[in-house]
């Protein structure tokens, strides 16, 4: 079985874009707000997928390597107008996030030896580290539910923090090692 | 600039990037690439526009574009794969098994470079204090990311 297509309505190339440039726009702040951005453009006033489609885009882009939104955006886009709705669907969501980093870049770099610049910076790399350890708490509440998941993440973190592995190599082992764990029990 | 395993969330991709830019190449310092997370937060869209700010920071414009395309190329194949085999793959007990064993071991992985950049920003009662509010703040409320890095901006522009 695959997944339930809907390129028979008319929707243009252009329009994809267009609806995915905004929410690519307008959503700050990371994956929640995209997703609530999502649901009324694309759901409630577009009505090219239906809340069901929707919420299993959303899975689906949790499932897949790579960020779960732009994920989400590629089913979107694939069931609309295949690959080419995919593309489109991508250049539209990082578009304007791109523009601006590339614009603070460069003035980022000129910038850089400015002593007060510097003191923002600062004060922003501290708050980076408390965003960094907050998604790690909500992260560990949502996965970590038993003495299991735990040891994955300890040996993770000790092979990572002392003997200084390869985070891919620590991530494809603990993917095969879950497989050999968790995948007899859920049967 | 390859980081195509970013399973499970934007965030996935911080110790593998931190370990290849930083550590294994030295192409930035612990703090330029704090400065790109920071980017990543306050700019639309998702994080991994960080990567085009790092581009930009190693190779000019040429840089960024080619991260940005090194970022999604993976995802575009991968997704596309699964999409058309949507079924088998949402049944598939390996794919689900190997997960639950992802999902807890990035949690390590995030928890080991946190402390790493920590080591960085956090040189005195100050940061430590922007940190642990920032930690507090984004925990307790639903207040978006990008007003607290702005916020520690501003206490940093004042007290640092």
């Amino acid at each position: 079985m695959r997944f339930p297509m809907n390129t028979s309505r008319n929707i243009s190339l252009k329009n994809i874009f267009l609806v995915f440039l905004k929410i690519g726009t307008f959503a700050f702040g990371g994956v929640y707000s995209m997703l609530t951005f999502f649901e009324k453009e694309l759901v409630e006033k577009h009505k090219w997928v239906t809340h069901e489609e929707f919420i299993e885009s959303v899975a689906l882009g949790q499932m897949t390597p790579g960020p779960p939104i732009i994920n989400t955006g590629i089913c979107i886009g694939y069931k609309l107008k295949k690959i080419k709705g995919a593309l489109v669907t991508i250049l539209g969501q990082v578009f304007t996030g791109t523009l601006i980093a590339i614009i603070l870049a460069i003035f980022y770099l000129k910038t850089r030896d400015n002593v007060l610049l510097e003191s923002i910076l600062k004060g922003i790399g501290a708050a980076v580290v408390g965003l960094l350890l907050s998604i790690i708490y909500k992260m560990a509440r949502g996965t970590i539910k038993d003495y299991k998941a735990v040891l994955f993440s300890m040996a993770s973190f000790i092979a990572l923090a002392i003997f200084k592995l390869n985070p891919i190599a620590i991530i494809l082992f603990a993917g095969f090692a879950g497989f050999l764990v968790f995948g007899r029990k859920s049967k | 600039m390859v980081n195509t395993l970013t399973i499970g969330g934007g965030f996935v991709m911080i110790p593998l990037l931190q370990k290849e830019f930083v550590e294994k190449y030295h192409w930035l310092t612990n703090q330029e690439f704090l400065d790109a997370i920071a980017v990543g937060q306050v700019t639309p869209g998702p994080l991994t526009v960080m990567n085009a700010f790092i581009g930009y920071k190693l190779s000019g414009i040429v840089g960024s574009i080619l991260a940005m395309i090194c970022t999604y190329l993976p995802s575009l194949v991968i997704t596309t794969i699964v999409v058309r085999n949507y079924y088998i793959y949402k049944e598939s007990v390996f794919v689900n098994a190997s997960f639950k064993g992802i999902k807890p071991a990035v949690v390590g992985l995030l928890l080991s470079v946190a402390l790493l950049l920590a080591k960085t920003a956090l040189v005195d009662y100050i940061t430590a204090g922007i940190a642990v509010s920032g930690f507090l703040l984004l925990v307790s409320t639903r207040i978006d990311p990008t007003f607290v890095i702005i916020g520690a901006g501003i206490l940093g522009a004042f007290f640092l």
